[in-house]
């Protein structure tokens, strides 16, 4: 282990604290001298290396023309460390979110990027680290939208990071930069898994009238116990007539209607129980009926239509098991 | 997603080619045939692979080309000194290489600062005026190279890309002047290559017949002189080059020249006894590259540098070869002595002749007029007159001379140039047993009536003699102006303009047009501009820059040059900073009221003036009564104004009217020149 790697995390701890300071989260934020940093880039240390190299060989051949040529370069230099910070300056930076995804894509956060009169934006760049660049300019429209990626691992709400904001405009000499964080965040729905609804007793899934599924309300029969049954639907009287270890199914009568249940997927872990639970929500949203949702500790009643649908995919991706 | 910074924006290499190829110009005349085919050929090359017609070159050929190039260079400088040269090839054929191969945005970035050093590469070879401008276009493309690899959306196009190069460069150029007078200059570090050049040109360190009057042939420039008072007359301008004091029957050359090395010359440095008299002239020469490692000067000169040394015949040399325009001051004293004991080596040196007796007339002529005279100057004044009054002519084209050229050309040609006389008159005193030596240097020169200073060219190259007096030292005798006093007295294009072969080599040259006024005008303003070019700007140095300071800051000079440095720079900063940043951003309503008042201020002007406590409504009513051609724009603007400060419309449409209708009202009021003004500056517009 190197020395620096010791420091590494304590230095970036540092700086996350000081930026946190200096660059609180807020929705939105104008840029100025107190939020923009800037430093030369790697071609600006080229541009120094043949500006000394230049400097030099004026030195030692008294060649006048190449002092002049070496401080030309040095002026430039030093304006263009104004011009990149003006390309920066006065642009504000809104965010307006992103909308939900499901676990694995990548979220799309949408930043207004504002311009005062007068000024204009060209070759801006956004990122959160570590993730690929969006470019972006703010030149005739007074706004602009732009999308900022951002990989989404976890079911839930995710918060996004800070959004580095940089330019090099006009000659990638220098490299202007904000760390702004713009409080977005954006709901990741679980990972939609398919299979059928074990839980299901005989008819077929597609039947109207007939056909009914696991549920609560109705009681259907009993079958053998499996390993994550609840306990509550054992049916300890045939047990208790030595009948062996059964379990009590219901089912919800479906006349248009269903109602997916948490118990529908016995013996799969939580993640796995919602991931399934998201693909029948998206399968049922496809089809003319009524659905609904019953988690441990909330139940989310029949209904349809896009908003309906939404408010239970959110209920899936920020359940956090909260009955149990 | 795709990584931006890989890619190579498809203009960058458009605006690399012409970086390349305005880099490269200057040079491919001088480099070596096959290296210019190369070059040219690489760039053919790279515009079908942007073209999608060839392909990159592969790995093997890259080697192979490499391989090849190296070596091949190598042996072309071999033995020819030219390391400088040969570093230079190597530079411009690494850049092209690496043109033709690059594909990723680092490598293009490579190629960039090289074309920045290869610019500054241009300035070795020459640092005229033309070399200044056209580097300066080429910065401005490199500069643009740079925007277009940043730029990659919908403005990237070459009119707006230049634009922003020429903006930037035309910025930076304020404060690269500021750091150019006042950044202090240091002296080399180490002692670099210097371009060779094998034409050496102006007066050689030989004399024999046809060596001068070649040079009359040419209207090249030789050197420069501004003299801090009036300049010298005519007659007393013999700069002084070389002293050839060896002859073999036909040539001179100098008698010390096989071991008179620079460490010889410093040893002797101090056992010089010239003595001047009387006020020294004061003058600034700035010579042109001549090759050779002598200087010129008029006697008896006295320097303050260390840069250059003066030898046993009070000439001037300096370390290494003039390669470049070379700039020095110097103190002279017109009336001097110089040597008033003779050494025994100076003496034998300066009495030699061939050993094989080839100009026995020459010789019974010195002996006769030698006993005819009471001293030695009295020989030397009857030997002038000897060239006075016998029928002797100063011709450019002399016939040619036999073996015994002394002779053959005292009492047969008797036409010859300044050489033959200068030749003639110190072997007749080396015969008569007084010391005597030739001089080679230029005489006279042009005054440039526009700035002052002289100009010396290379026709006014001159040979003359000096012999040695008991109790006076070295004494200048010209036996040219015996023959042709008017060669002296008004200068050789006087007594040789029409003569054939006069400027001959100039063909083209303004000087043969000098009497055509207008030409002649014009030749002399370009002139005028070069040498203020030259010494103002390719001789600014350390002496330069002090006297710069001292003019202003007396004699704290010295200390004043960092802090001159830092004030200037910081305000320079603050300026450029200022415009380009801006104070606090003012809102919209402050803005218009701005705007407004301009107006108000331009209406003021034209005698339209708003009176104490009169309102806008009212002002514009009043204004379109008395000019009713601009009530209608009046009120327009009026209403726009009363909105937006009243009424707060702080819509960015209406503050764009305003502007708008404002700006075209001032516009129609202005005069022409204020119109040019108002358009340029942005800043005035409101």
């Amino acid at each position: 282990m190197k020395p620096i790697d010791a420091v590494k995390p304590w230095f970036s701890s540092r700086v996350t604290r000081w930026l946190d300071r200096r660059l609180p989260a807020i929705n939105q934020i104008s840029l100025h001298r107190k939020n923009i940093f800037i430093l030369p880039t790697g071609p600006g240390l080229l541009f120094l290396v043949a500006t000394t190299l230049i400097f030099v060989t004026a030195i030692n051949y008294v060649l006048s023309l190449a002092f002049g040529l070496a401080f030309l370069m040095v002026s430039l230099f030093i304006l263009s460390i104004l011009h990149t910070f003006r390309n920066l300056q006065h642009l504000s930076l809104r965010g307006v979110g992103a909308a939900p995804v499901f676990v694995g894509e990548d979220a799309a956060f949408v930043v207004l990027l504002a311009r005062q009169a007068n000024c204009v934006h060209e070759m801006l760049e956004l990122r959160f680290p570590p993730n690929a660049w969006s470019q972006a300019d703010v030149l005739d429209n007074e706004q602009e939208r732009v999308k900022v990626f951002l990989p989404s691992t976890r079911r839930g709400l995710l918060q996004a990071p800070r959004l580095t904001v940089q330019t090099r405009f006009p000659l990638g000499l220098f490299r202007a930069w904000s760390n702004v964080d713009l409080a977005m965040s954006c709901l990741v729905y679980p990972r939609p898994l398919a299979g059928p609804l074990p839980g299901l007793v005989g008819g077929s899934t597609s039947g109207k009238s007939e056909s009914v599924r696991s549920g609560v309300e109705d009681f259907h029969g009993l079958r053998a116990y499996q390993a994550g049954d609840s306990l509550k639907q054992i049916a300890w009287k045939n047990l208790a007539r030595g009948q062996g270890l059964k379990v009590k199914q219901f089912v919800d009568s479906v006349d248009d209607q269903m109602m997916l249940d948490w118990e529908m997927f016995p013996g799969m872990d939580h993640e796995e129980r919602l991931s399934r639970l998201c693909y029948w929500v998206l399968t049922l949203a496809q089809q003319d009926i009524d659905y609904g949702l019953r988690l441990p500790g909330l139940v989310l009643s029949l209904g349809r239509g896009d908003a309906h649908r939404t408010k239970l995919l959110s209920a899936l991706a920020l359940w956090q098991g909260a009955a149990n | 997603m795709i990584d931006r910074q890989a890619q190579i924006p498809r203009l960058t290499i458009w605006w690399l080619l012409g970086a390349l190829t305005l880099v490269v110009a200057p040079h491919i005349l001088r480099l070596p045939i096959w290296i210019s085919a190369l070059i040219v050929a690489c760039v053919v090359w790279r515009i079908l692979i942007f073209n999608g017609r060839m392909g990159f070159p592969n790995k093997f050929l890259k080697i192979l080309i490499v391989f090849l190039a190296l070596p091949l260079t190598v042996v072309e400088y071999r033995g020819t000194g030219a390391g400088l040269d040969a570093a230079v090839s190597l530079l411009i054929l690494g850049t092209i290489f690496k043109l033709l191969e690059m594909r990723e945005r680092r490598e293009m970035l490579i190629v960039v600062s090289l074309c920045y050093v290869l610019t500054m590469v241009g300035f070795i070879y020459s640092q005229t005026i033309i070399a200044a401008l056209h580097a300066l276009v080429t910065f401005v493309v490199i500069t643009g190279a740079l925007v277009t690899l940043q730029r990659d959306n919908s403005r990237s196009s070459l009119n707006n890309n230049g634009k922003l190069a020429l903006l930037l460069v035309a910025q930076a150029i304020p404060l690269a002047i500021v750091l150019f007078v006042l950044v202090p200059r240091v002296a080399p570090l180490w002692t670099m290559p210097v371009p060779v050049s094998s034409n050496k040109t102006g007066v050689t360190d030989e004399m024999s017949p046809g060596n001068i009057s070649r040079l009359s042939r040419s209207a090249e420039l030789a050197f420069r002189v501004s003299f801090e008072n009036d300049a010298p007359s005519q007659d007393q301008l013999y700069w002084r080059g070389l002293v050839l004091d060896f002859f073999d029957g036909r040539t001179w050359r100098r008698a010390g020249s096989s071991f008179q090395t620079y460490e010889m010359i410093e040893r002797f440095q101090n056992q010089l006894q010239g003595v001047g008299q009387g006020q020294a002239v004061g003058y600034d020469v700035i010579l042109e590259p001549t090759q050779q490692s002598w200087i010129y000067a008029l006697q008896l000169a006295d320097f303050d540098t260390a840069d250059i040394l003066q030898d046993r015949y009070y000439t001037l040399h300096t370390d290494k070869p003039v390669t470049q325009r070379f700039r020095y001051q110097m103190r002279s004293f017109l009336n001097n002595t110089t040597d008033t004991t003779l050494a025994s080596v100076m003496r034998a040196r300066a009495l030699q002749l061939p050993e094989e007796e080839g100009n026995p007339s020459s010789h019974q002529l010195a002996e006769r007029l030698r006993a005819e005279s009471t001293s030695d100057l009295d020989y030397a004044n009857s030997v002038m007159r000897y060239f006075r009054e016998q029928p002797f002519f100063y011709t450019l084209t002399p016939p040619q001379l036999s073996e015994a050229s002394i002779d053959d050309f005292l009492f047969n040609s008797r036409q010859g140039f300044c050489e033959h006389y200068a030749s003639s008159f110190v072997y007749l005193m080396r015969a008569a047993g007084v010391p005597a030596r030739v001089v080679v240097g230029y005489q006279g020169g042009e005054i440039n009536p526009f700035e002052g200073y002289t100009m010396v060219y290379q026709y006014n190259a001159h040979a003359w003699a000096e012999i040695w007096l008991e109790g006076q030292g070295w004494v200048r005798m010209d036996p040219t102006a015996a023959v042709a006093p008017e060669r002296i007295s008004l200068g050789v294009q006087a007594v040789l303009g029409d003569q054939p072969g006069f400027l001959e080599d100039s063909r083209f040259s303004m000087m043969r047009f000098r009497n055509t006024e207008w030409l002649n005008t014009l030749r002399l303003r370009l002139d005028a501009m070069d040498y203020a070019w030259n010494r103002w700007v390719v001789s600014y140095d350390e002496d330069l820059q002090l006297q710069l300071l001292e003019a202003i800051f007396g004699d704290k000079a010295k200390q004043a040059l960092l802090l001159a440095l830092g004030v200037s720079f910081s305000l320079f900063f603050a300026i450029a900073a200022f415009f380009l940043l801006g104070g606090r951003k003012r809102d919209r309503r402050d803005q218009a009221t701005r705007v407004y008042l301009r107006l108000v201020a331009d209406l003021a002007e034209i005698g339209l003036k708003r009176r104490l406590g009169e309102g806008p409504l009212d002002f514009a009513a009043r204004v379109g009564q008395l000019r009713p051609d601009i009530a209608v724009d009046m009120t327009r603007i009026t209403e726009l104004y009363v909105r937006m400060s009243y009424a707060a419309d702080m819509q960015e449409e209406s503050f764009g009217q305003l502007r708008e209708f404002a700006l075209a009202l001032r516009l129609r009021l202005s005069s022409p020149w204020r119109r040019l003004v108002l358009r340029s500056i942005p800043a005035l517009r409101g």
